[in-house]
């Protein structure tokens, strides 16, 4: 169920593109606000934007699960009619907001990976004396991913209320009525 | 003649009412029917006459007021969610008016989609897709998604998408109110053809008269049975 969770992910490009760039954003902007405020550079200034970061994360997580299970709800009242019970769609649908956390994380552990590369290749090749930096820290971001986490189980509770008030009898009904 | 065994579904009894703008539509009224197994029972009857309302409680999909219904040996009037949730991936067939076809699958992953819950290997599912398609003869429009088909073939994709778990009864709701009368003939043909073959119970609601491809038909109107043929 969740490679098919995953399957349906992708197939709504629109919906997972819009929601992994944010992802992204937002997982990079933790990370990096969790850094400078574990540097003590802008003083407690840093982890105000954390909990900024981190309560938009969890209006985001709520969203994408309403947006989820509300627009598609003629195609889970379907599911259940062919013999879904509420905790295999809420598979699906935990699935599909994990899958684009998670893709969110590995585009920002591959920038990051990327940036120190690069800072690394141009010191070696144009002999700039560009100080080999480390953006953010492995540290942080595993944090975040921790936070991001426990963010998404208060999405899945949502979505788990919102499927069991989907009925059934929904797909019965003729389109637009 | 039939015995008890016999019967696949049964309602005895069986009152609905609903409460709209301030009225009560009484939309099922003492109705008791008998539907036997490999039977292909047609309901007809003018709209708001309450056919759909009850293959919706036939199906469990909705509760009697009042009344039991009988499904395969079981009374399911009262049974949880999760158990009709199971009743119906294991005995049951849905085939919609308006297809309900997932659009961002194609014609295999929707019919697939059905096993996706069980401990089926993904082969598995894939062979017996393909199988049911390869049944409505939709095979070479397997990776085409719905939009890619044409009224038939998307009725013809959730007709392979009912049967691919064998189920004992398929519950069709006007499975050819958006059909032009071609399609509709191939679809009607095609239920048919599945009732003899696979032997599968078939219950199909309608209001066109569609009377020579049952096996019975009920006819309704206010809520009551008013004739079986």
């Amino acid at each position: 169920m969740w490679r098919k969770a995953i399957l349906l992910s992708l197939r709504e490009k629109k919906v997972f593109t819009v929601f992994t760039l944010i992802y992204t954003t937002l997982i990079f902007l933790t990370s990096l606000f969790i850094d400078i405020g574990l540097e003590g550079t802008f003083g407690e200034l840093a982890w105000y934007f954390v909990i900024i970061f981190f309560g938009t994360s969890l209006f985001l997580s709520m969203l994408y699960a309403w947006i989820l299970v509300s627009r598609k709800r003629r195609v889970w009242a379907t599911f259940k009619c062919i013999g879904y019970t509420n905790k295999d769609i809420l598979v699906l649908v935990s699935g599909m907001i994990f899958f684009t956390t998670l893709v969110g994380f590995f585009i920002v552990i591959e920038v990051l990976f990327h940036f120190a590369a690069v800072i690394a290749y141009v010191n070696q090749i144009e002999a700039i004396n560009i100080p080999l930096t480390i953006l953010v820290d492995l540290l942080p971001v595993i944090a975040t991913s921790a936070i991001f986490i426990f963010v998404q189980i208060i999405a899945f509770i949502l979505a788990y209320r919102k499927v069991l008030k989907v009925r059934p009898i929904i797909a019965l009904k003729k389109v637009g009525e | 003649m039939s015995s008890d065994k016999d019967i696949m579904i049964e309602a005895v009894d069986v009152n609905k009412e609903y409460r709209r703008a301030g009225a009560i539509i009484r939309a099922l009224a003492d109705v008791n029917l008998k539907i036997r197994s490999g039977e292909f029972a047609i309901i007809q009857g003018p709209t708001g006459c309450g056919k759909s309302t009850l293959l919706n409680v036939l199906s469990g999909l909705d509760l009697p007021d009042t009344g039991r219904i009988i499904f395969d040996g079981e009374n399911i009037a009262r049974a949880t969610e999760d158990r009709l949730s199971r009743l119906r991936r294991q005995k049951i067939g849905f085939v919609f008016q308006d297809f309900n076809l997932v659009n961002t699958l194609t014609a295999i992953e929707n019919v697939e989609a059905v096993l996706w819950p069980t401990v089926l290997r993904q082969k598995e599912i894939e062979n017996r897709a393909i199988s049911a398609l390869r049944d409505v003869d939709l095979l070479d429009r397997k990776d085409h998604y719905p939009v890619q088909m044409s009224g038939g073939e998307k009725q013809r994709c959730g007709i392979a998408r009912a049967i691919i778990h064998r189920p004992r009864v398929i519950l069709a709701d006007e499975p050819t109110g958006n059909l032009d009368p071609e399609s509709e003939k191939q679809v009607m043909d095609l239920l048919k053809k599945i009732n003899r073959e696979m032997e599968t119970t078939i219950l199909l609601v309608t209001h066109r008269d569609l009377s020579s491809f049952g096996d019975k038909v009920i006819l309704m109107d206010n809520g009551k049975i008013t004739k079986i043929k």
